[in-house]
């Protein structure tokens, strides 16, 4: 680390301290839920819901956009299981969240995703996963999906200003549809990432730049017409966001994937402010976020849903029936090599992270557990496996 | 004597008529040698053998020869890196579309693949090989066996890395063999594409064809003049400048007024390739892969509709270990195999397909499916 990095890191750490006492704290809803089985999810989706005052009071007469979490093609899978099973937010817990709201009064529900290197509509891309869209379209009045990483159905991008100024950047450039709605939903899949140690409701939110000004192929001057390749741009800092769009707070800032990404996922919830988090860990994976990270990863079934009307809340709890303490800062599992996307919000004052301040409704922390941070620690006692793409 | 089955060109080296003993009880049954004198002895022993032989530029009658692409992942000129497409996928160098506009326009030919070996700085595997036999064969037709001359030479000395590939390609051609049937089934297509494939059309066309193959999207080659009525796919491209005729427009008509899909007139054929794709949806995929690398598809089905069999290529230089494929149809039963014999695979059924996963396979597998 250079001195640089250790000031602002000392400076961001000072800022927490302050930030935490008043960090706003509400109730995160938990729930086991062992199946997709309908008759199992929807119930479980619902009562974790009424557990936060019901949708009614978010959703009624509003217009929903509903993150979801597609990252990777669809046409890599970890071993021979569905991506649902293991890294994509599985597609009846979309539906049940769209039912659910559409029974709650939404007015139009849009599912968004910035699906990997295409344009293409999302309806054709999860085909391509195996997925009906039909069954969520056709799970509420009003349904329909937009591929938000590019201009999309919009007419100009919409600029998102960061209210705290931007740790790396102070405003985005996005897709319509993050600024056309009333209620902004994140649905997560519960994993572990490579660069930012954990991916929960918060993280999720990074997919929600456009690639086309923020990705490897963005255009220099104005946004590319259709997006190419991933988010590297970010990661690296290899280069600034199409000419069009803010640049870099401070472009001297460290060029680490590990310090920037955490960083980027917090300027994104400020800009776009999540209503509602939803944390799915029914089926998912170990080691990382999809089965590109490496040959060390694993299917596993902790059996738990996590909802809350504050994303970091939400992600605090969800690292905790992760095994992992959100209090861990840089240096401490799962933040081994980078800094926490939880700690980072808390310091903007965008949620407290500490448990104690935190309501769980529900099924317990104890109760839900799942021991990600145990399989973690024995992952990283054996030697590390080779990583690489047969085929 | 029969049609000409598997042709291998003689390599210039193999002077010595004892090293006819490589192809003997092989699928090989004819070879192009040249008129050199040093040959002389192979043009001698060779019929004794029972194998016909003729000149490198004269092929048989009853044979089409295209001019194709060594086949697999596009390399760079350093040999070693893969170039990527538009789309961020391996550019993968596939000749079956020659083979099947080839087999469309002469019906009653066979139809060779001339595809040499590129010279590189690197000795290409029983992989490579393999996949030059296939990516002919699974689409009817006949890769015109040529070996790199360190390959030939090494055969010669009997170096066993050599025997090993040799054997490959063998194995290659003696299933394909056995398997001439398929030759003659029709494939299964979501989109047909009607040209004279010709004259002021013959770039696009061709071109059409190629990237449709890359989009993944199977389709029929029609030629313009052999058009009868338009059955049994979701949409037609017609991609001849010029407007059909009045009988090929009233077929047409037909087919749109039954809900058919009609795209007409030429343009960029990678945005015609893609769009197609998308406004045909990946709803109707005959075949979807997974953990598959660059792979390509072609699926044909028996005269009696009973039987189809899907190819499967799998392009990589390291074939997949772990992959999933997706066949869609009503099947009842199926099997799978690779060059070498039978490959257990465990099958999925689902609403309106079958989903199979391979465990490590060659760079080819056969799914044959029963309905």
């Amino acid at each position: 680390m250079t001195r640089r990095e250790w000031m602002l890191g000392a400076a961001a750490a000072a800022s927490a301290r302050l930030a935490r006492a008043d960090a706003p704290a509400s109730r995160v809803a938990v729930e086991r839920c062992r199946t997709y089985d309908s008759a199992e999810l929807v119930p479980a989706m619902e009562r974790m819901f009424d557990r936060l005052g019901g949708l009614g009071r978010l959703v009624q007469g509003k217009t929903v956009a509903i993150k979801i979490n597609l990252t990777g093609a669809p046409t890599y899978r970890l071993k021979y299981l569905p991506l649902e099973d293991t890294h994509y937010t599985h597609p009846r817990v979309i539906a049940a969240a769209a039912h659910l709201m559409g029974k709650a009064g939404a007015r139009r529900i849009r599912i968004v995703e910035s699906p990997w290197s295409t344009a293409d509509p999302v309806e054709e891309y999860v085909l391509r996963a195996n997925w009906e869209p039909r069954d969520i379209i056709g799970a509420a009045p009003h349904v329909e999906f937009e591929n938000t990483n590019y201009l999309g159905k919009g007419r100009k991008y919409s600029r998102l200003k960061v209210p705290h100024g931007g740790l790396v950047f102070p405003a985005f450039d996005l897709n319509h549809s993050y600024e056309d709605c009333d209620v902004f939903v994140s649905i997560a899949k519960m994993k572990e990432h490579a660069t930012a140690g954990v991916t929960l409701s918060m993280k999720n939110c990074f997919g929600i730049t456009p690639c086309t000004i923020y990705g490897s192929g963005a255009g220099v001057d104005e946004p590319s017409l259709v997006p190419k390749g991933g988010r590297f741009l970010i990661h690296s800092g290899d280069r600034q966001p199409s000419k069009s769009a803010p640049g870099e707070v401070d472009p001297k800032a460290p060029r680490e994937g590990e310090w920037r990404v955490p960083r980027t996922v917090v300027d994104l919830v400020a800009a776009r402010p999540i209503h509602l988090a939803i944390v799915e860990g029914i089926k998912t994976m170990t080691g990382g976020e999809g089965p590109w990270v490496g040959e060390d990863v694993r299917a596993v079934a902790p059996g738990v849903l996590v909802a809350g009307l504050n994303p970091v809340n939400t992600d605090a709890v969800s690292m905790a029936l992760m095994g992992f303490d959100p209090m861990a800062l840089r240096g401490t599992l799962p933040f081994e090599r980078c800094d926490s996307i939880v700690a980072l919000a808390e310091s903007v004052g965008l949620g407290t992270r500490d448990l104690s301040r935190i309501e769980v409704a529900g099924a317990s922390i104890a109760e839900a557990k799942f021991d990600f941070a145990g399989m973690r620690r024995e992952r990283q006692s054996r030697p590390r496996p080779r990583v690489g793409i047969r085929g | 004597m029969s049609a000409p089955g598997i042709p291998l060109r003689w390599p210039a080296a193999w002077a010595d008529p004892s090293l006819l003993r490589l192809v003997k009880g092989t699928a090989i049954d004819t070879l192009l040698v040249d008129n050199s004198d040093e040959l002389e002895g192979v043009r001698e022993a060779a019929p004794q053998q029972g194998l016909r032989v003729v000149h490198p530029d004269v092929p048989p009658d009853g044979v089409t020869v295209v001019k194709g692409e060594w086949p697999g992942v596009r390399l760079s000129r350093r040999g070693a890196d893969a170039d990527a497409g538009p789309t961020g996928v391996p550019w993968v160098d596939s000749n079956g579309w020659q083979v099947r506009l080839a087999k469309a326009l002469h019906p009653d030919s066979a139809v060779w693949v001339e595809a040499a070996p590129p010279k590189a700085d690197f000795r290409f595997r029983a992989g490579a090989y393999l996949t030059a036999v296939a990516d002919a064969a699974a689409y009817g037709g006949r890769w015109l066996v040529t070996l790199e001359d360190a390959l030939a030479a090494d055969l010669s000395d009997e170096k066993s890395d050599a025997a090993s590939i040799w054997k490959t390609i063998m194995d290659a051609c003696g299933y394909f063999a056995a398997h001439q049937e398929w030759e003659a089934w029709e494939p299964a297509a979501l989109a047909g594409v009607i040209s004279d494939f010709s004259g002021e059309n013959e770039f696009f066309s061709k071109e059409l064809l190629n990237l449709l193959a890359r989009a993944g999207l199977h389709y029929a080659v029609w030629p313009k003049d052999r058009v009868s009525e338009i059955r049994g796919v979701r949409a037609v491209i017609y991609a001849d400048a010029k407007p059909p005729s009045a009988e090929l427009r009233r077929r047409l008509q037909a087919f749109r007024a039954r809900g058919g899909l009609v795209i007409q007139g030429q343009g960029d054929p990678y945005e015609i390739a893609q769009n197609t794709a998308l406004r045909i949806s990946h709803r109707y995929d005959l075949v979807r892969f997974w953990n598959a690398g660059a792979a390509g598809s072609y699926v044909s089905k028996s005269p009696d509709g009973k039987q189809s069999v899907a190819h499967l290529l799998f392009y990589a230089n390291r074939a997949p270990d772990e992959a999933s494929v997706r066949v869609a149809g009503k099947w009842s039963g199926w099997r799978a195999s690779m060059v070498t014999g039978p490959v257990r695979v465990d099958g999925l059924r689902q609403a309106e397909a079958i989903e199979v996963h391979l465990p490590e396979v060659q760079q080819y597998v056969a799914l044959e499916l029963t309905v």
